[in-house]
């Protein structure tokens, strides 16, 4: 298996990597039209009508993932940063035409990581889309359409699809398939929990698009630092020496940032309350704009629905003009619902699902129609990874970072109202709290 | 299983984990739910495919993390080992709540309790991954087939430790049904 060197490499400028390099046959997916289609999809969804700046689309932080990914893999596969032991587990570290091919892989299923977003991206998909669906496999769908395999087969050596498949979505998405400790931490470097560039990416992109600073960090050490290392155990005798990525010591503080910005970004921006009641009121429009109130799963239909069809939609139903014309004058004449409760700790200490039941008591006294809930709470693991001291021993990334093992995990609940109810649902919200958060004792047999 | 029954059930197992002598870290709770639900059959509505360590579930990951938000559980971090899941006081008054399903299930969770207490991560991983092959017709239905489903795909683990693994698997099956009588799932499948 020999690589054919490329000839042209194309340079696009961008605001966050400064270039994003590729070459021409990597250039054939990029003015694919299910890449083409990115242009059209934003990052943040409606996340512009409350951070004006927040337009970017799906397009360009795909472009910024293969960048990363592309500058992570390099510096993990360096000779000079791989130990003896984490080679003797992973022969693909000693075979440059393996790498030069896995390197490839990974760059193209970083690119493609997001095409099988909705229009709006995340917006509760989970709702819009048939039992079993959602954006990673629609993104498998397309990854392993005729247009995408025939380029994937033109390239030399030829990709395999099925690599490129595991690579975007990863274990979680593809467990159907089955991983190798290779294939597993490559995977990792895209949408890993702790260092995947899909993360690092959007916290930077979002953040510069949005004008805030809290989703900086310096990537450069970061990056710089990532190594694969065998991963450390309670009991080190024992130890599998399963590799996993991980981290030089030097990195640590990029690491402690990267979590904070990640914890502050979701805490100030993803989880805005009138972002996401927006979101909620566009879930609402398309429920009822759509045929059968959901978004279609054939690959042809998706390429053809972007989020130019469905704003044209919404404010031509604002407009009186279509289905849906109540929830797209929320969003167009911005008469969101209010946010009526949100998470506390008092309420938690109660009950962990406080959130939950206020919002299912407040529905049934004032109906659907008027109460909206959002409940969210983080996923991924703490934040405990191999670290690399300058000894070579290998510990968590807990004993060497306090930061880390004091890190506030993101838990949201918001319940709004509707305006005109807003007043009467406060006040019964006021007056019987205390009773409906409580939780009841199971009963015997029960 | 509603969200917070599941979560008086697992900081119910991690208590009793942490008295058999487990470090319950979280790949210490992730085999040992594992076995809890495939083996023991407690329908924790948890999905595991193999990933690092052997059985993984994302959705247990994500649970653990909310357990911490919700003040349930705590991370103990400690030198040169990690971090330790501890249940918090908080976590009692939510098991409260659910006196009926702890007393049916409370045998249960003490023999997977007791069984993985003194393993560690690796000794966990071979368990685990030998009864998640065990439950697989695609891994065989003889040791020698069984061992080479795992070993190829735990290229880290030696084939005599596997088999070791399977023998230790066929044990705890047989005793399994000593001490639960919602173990059906798992004996019918011994060959």
């Amino acid at each position: 298996m020999r690589l054919t060197v490329a000839k042209h490499i194309h340079e696009i400028r961008d605001p966050v990597h400064t270039f994003v390099r590729l070459d021409s046959a990597e250039r054939q997916v990029l003015d694919s039209r299910p890449f083409q289609r990115l242009r059209h999809i934003h990052q943040l969804a409606l996340t512009y009508l409350v951070y004006p700046g927040a337009t970017h689309k799906r397009f360009e932080h795909s472009l910024g993932v293969m960048e990363l990914a592309s500058r992570v893999f390099d510096t993990v596969t360096s000779h000079a940063n791989v130990t003896d032991r984490v080679r003797d587990r992973l022969r693909q570290l000693d075979n440059r035409d393996e790498l030069a091919y896995w390197r490839r892989v990974l760059r193209m299923a970083a690119l493609c990581h997001d095409l099988g977003h909705l229009p709006f991206s995340h917006a509760a998909e989970k709702y819009l889309l048939p039992d079993g669906w959602d954006h990673e496999r629609m993104t498998r769908e397309l990854i392993r359409s005729d247009e995408m395999r025939a380029i994937w087969d033109g390239m030399r050596p030829p990709l395999v699809t099925e690599d490129i498949m595991k690579l975007a979505v990863g274990q979680k998405k593809a467990a159907d398939l089955q991983f190798s400790a290779w294939e597993s931490i490559l995977s990792e470097i895209i949408v890993g929990d702790a260092f995947g560039v899909d993360r690092m990416d959007y916290l930077l992109r979002d953040s510069h698009h949005a004008g805030v600073a809290y989703g900086r960090f310096d990537h450069y050490r970061l990056v710089d630092t990532l190594r694969i290392l065998a991963l450390p155990a309670a009991d080190r005798a024992q130890d599998s020496g399963e590799p996993a990525l991980g981290l030089e010591s030097g990195g640590i503080q990029s690491a402690e940032a990267l979590m904070l910005a990640r914890y502050f970004m979701y805490s100030q921006v993803y989880f805005h309350a009138v972002r996401r009641v927006y979101d909620i009121h566009l879930m609402d429009f398309l429920k009822e704009w759509l045929d059968g109130g959901l978004f279609s799963t054939d690959t042809q239909e998706h390429l053809r629905i972007t989020d130019n069809e469905v704003t044209a939609a919404f404010l031509a139903a604002a407009a009186g003009d279509g289905e849906g014309d109540l929830h797209a004058r929320r969003i167009v004449e911005r008469k969101h619902f209010k946010l009526i409760y949100e998470r506390n700790p008092g309420d938690v200490a109660i009950n962990p699902d406080a959130g939950r039941v206020v919002c299912a008591g407040l529905v049934d006294k004032f109906g659907t129609e008027n109460i909206r809930g959002d409940h969210y709470r983080q996923r991924g693991s703490a934040p405990d990874f191999p670290v690399q001291l300058r000894n070579d021993e290998v510990v968590s990334s807990l004993d060497v970072s306090e930061t880390l093992g004091q890190l506030p995990v993101v838990s949201v609940d918001y319940v709004f109202a509707e305006r005109s109810q807003f007043n009467d649902a406060k006040k019964w919200l006021d007056e019987h709290r205390t009773r409906i958060i409580r939780p009841q004792e199971e009963a015997d047999g029960g | 299983m509603g969200r917070l029954k599941r979560a008086a059930l697992l900081t119910r197992l991690m208590e009793r984990l942490r008295e058999n002598g487990s470090w319950c870290g979280e790949t210490h709770v992730q085999k040992a739910a594992f076995l809890v639900q495939e083996l023991m059959g407690i329908p924790l509505d948890l999905e595991f495919v193999l990933y690092r360590h052997g059985p993984y579930s994302f959705d247990l990951r994500d649970e653990l993390t909310g357990l911490r938000a919700d003040g349930l559980v705590r991370l103990e971090p400690q030198r040169s080992w990690g971090a330790r899941l501890a249940p918090t006081e908080h976590s009692v008054y939510i098991q409260e709540l659910y006196p009926r399903t702890l007393k049916e299930y409370e045998e249960s969770l003490n023999f997977v309790a007791v069984e993985l207490g003194d393993k560690g991560v690796a000794a966990l991983e071979r368990l685990a991954t030998a009864f998640y092959a065990y439950r697989r017709p695609e891994a065989g239905e003889t040791v020698e087939r069984r061992v080479a489903w795992v070993t190829e795909r735990k290229p880290h683990i030696p084939a005599d430790l596997a088999i070791t693994a399977f023998e230790d698997v066929e044990r705890m099956v047989q005793e399994a049904g000593r001490h639960s009588a919602r173990n059906a799932v798992a004996t019918s499948n011994t060959p």
